[in-house]
């Protein structure tokens, strides 16, 4: 079974730390540029809804086609945000949980910039390895 | 952290505190105490992000800045000093005083008395608490940084400074920034 899902972390000021294709879907180049374009006009939406509730799982914000956003933000306004065609809530809950593990974890280290772009290929193949397992 | 939580000597961070304060105001800028202090606030800034989001995985978001000066208050120095704040006050104009009593990184630190010889003994008292003030504020710039940090994480840029009132009770004075537009 394949599926589309597009991850993207994006930073308190707008920047975008991480990007990566996590779907199982075979690759399509128009694909990623149209997944990001998506990621990123939801963000507006995310702006409205972020500040009617204080849950740091804001499910499913936007809709484009048969693609859906499901966004998690935390306290220090990192918004995490998935792009998929699955509906599986409980597995895309503990994908952002255990990715703001991961990414706790890369705050701690004192030689990383928060804000700047996440770099580390051990971060990029724990992510994948977790969508692998909960997407 | 969670199941099989590791732990470090309360001692490691009394030392460490110390040592930073001796290599900064002393060892590097003997002559520029404002910039070791800024050094030293820079690095309990970093720590403070750090501590902030660390502490903040589990519970839900928070809606005001009231809430997370109070989450500060509580949590965070319940988490990193062991109690909560004794008390905390606001103008409710961007301003929060927060006063620790027994401010833990102050309890094992003793000033020397000058000698005081009986008729003196009213401004050598004076004298003594401002010589304790002085110095123990060195010890309080990483505190500083470490509220800083962990506000401008929350989403409450702010300034913050502190005051020793008499050992080992003290105070910080959150200043909140308004962003420029």
């Amino acid at each position: 079974m394949s599926s589309t899902a597009c991850f993207v972390i994006v930073s308190r000021n707008d920047s975008p730390i991480y990007e990566s294709e996590v779907g199982t879907a075979p690759k399509k180049d128009e694909a990623a540029h149209l997944h990001q374009f998506i990621l990123h006009a939801s963000l507006d939406i995310v702006q409205d809804v972020v500040w009617n509730t204080n849950n740091m799982f804001l499910k499913l914000v936007d809709k484009f086609n048969d693609l859906l956003v499901s966004v998690y933000v935390t306290a220090g306004h990192t918004r995490l945000m998935l792009l998929h065609d699955s509906r599986n809530e409980d597995g895309i809950k503990n994908f952002f949980q255990e990715v703001h593990e991961l990414y706790i974890k890369m705050l701690l280290n004192p030689l990383y910039v928060p804000g700047s772009r996440i770099t580390s290929p051990f971060f990029d193949t724990r992510v994948r390895a977790l969508a692998r397992k909960y997407l | 952290m969670p199941g099989g939580a590791r732990e470090v000597a309360e001692s490691c961070v009394d030392s460490l505190n110390m040592e930073l304060v001796a290599t900064y105001c002393k060892r590097l800028h003997p002559t520029k105490p404002d910039l070791a202090g800024r050094r030293i606030e820079a690095i309990g800034y970093q720590v403070g992000l750090q501590l902030a989001e660390r502490y903040t995985r589990e519970r839900p978001r928070f809606t005001d800045h009231l809430e997370s000066i109070k989450f500060i208050c509580k949590d965070f120095w319940a988490e990193v000093f062991k109690k909560q704040v004794d008390n905390l006050k606001t103008n409710h104009k961007g301003v929060f005083v927060l006063q620790d009593n027994r401010f833990r990184w102050l309890t094992r630190i003793s000033v020397d008395a000058l000698p005081t010889t009986g008729a003196q003994n009213e401004s050598a008292v004076a004298a003594n608490a401002a010589r304790a003030s002085q110095a123990a504020g060195q010890y309080l710039y990483f505190p500083c940084g470490l509220i800083r940090g962990a506000l401008t994480n929350l989403g409450v840029p702010c300034a913050v400074s502190a005051e020793v009132t008499t050992l080992p009770a003290c105070e910080f004075n959150i200043l909140v920034l308004k962003r420029v537009e």
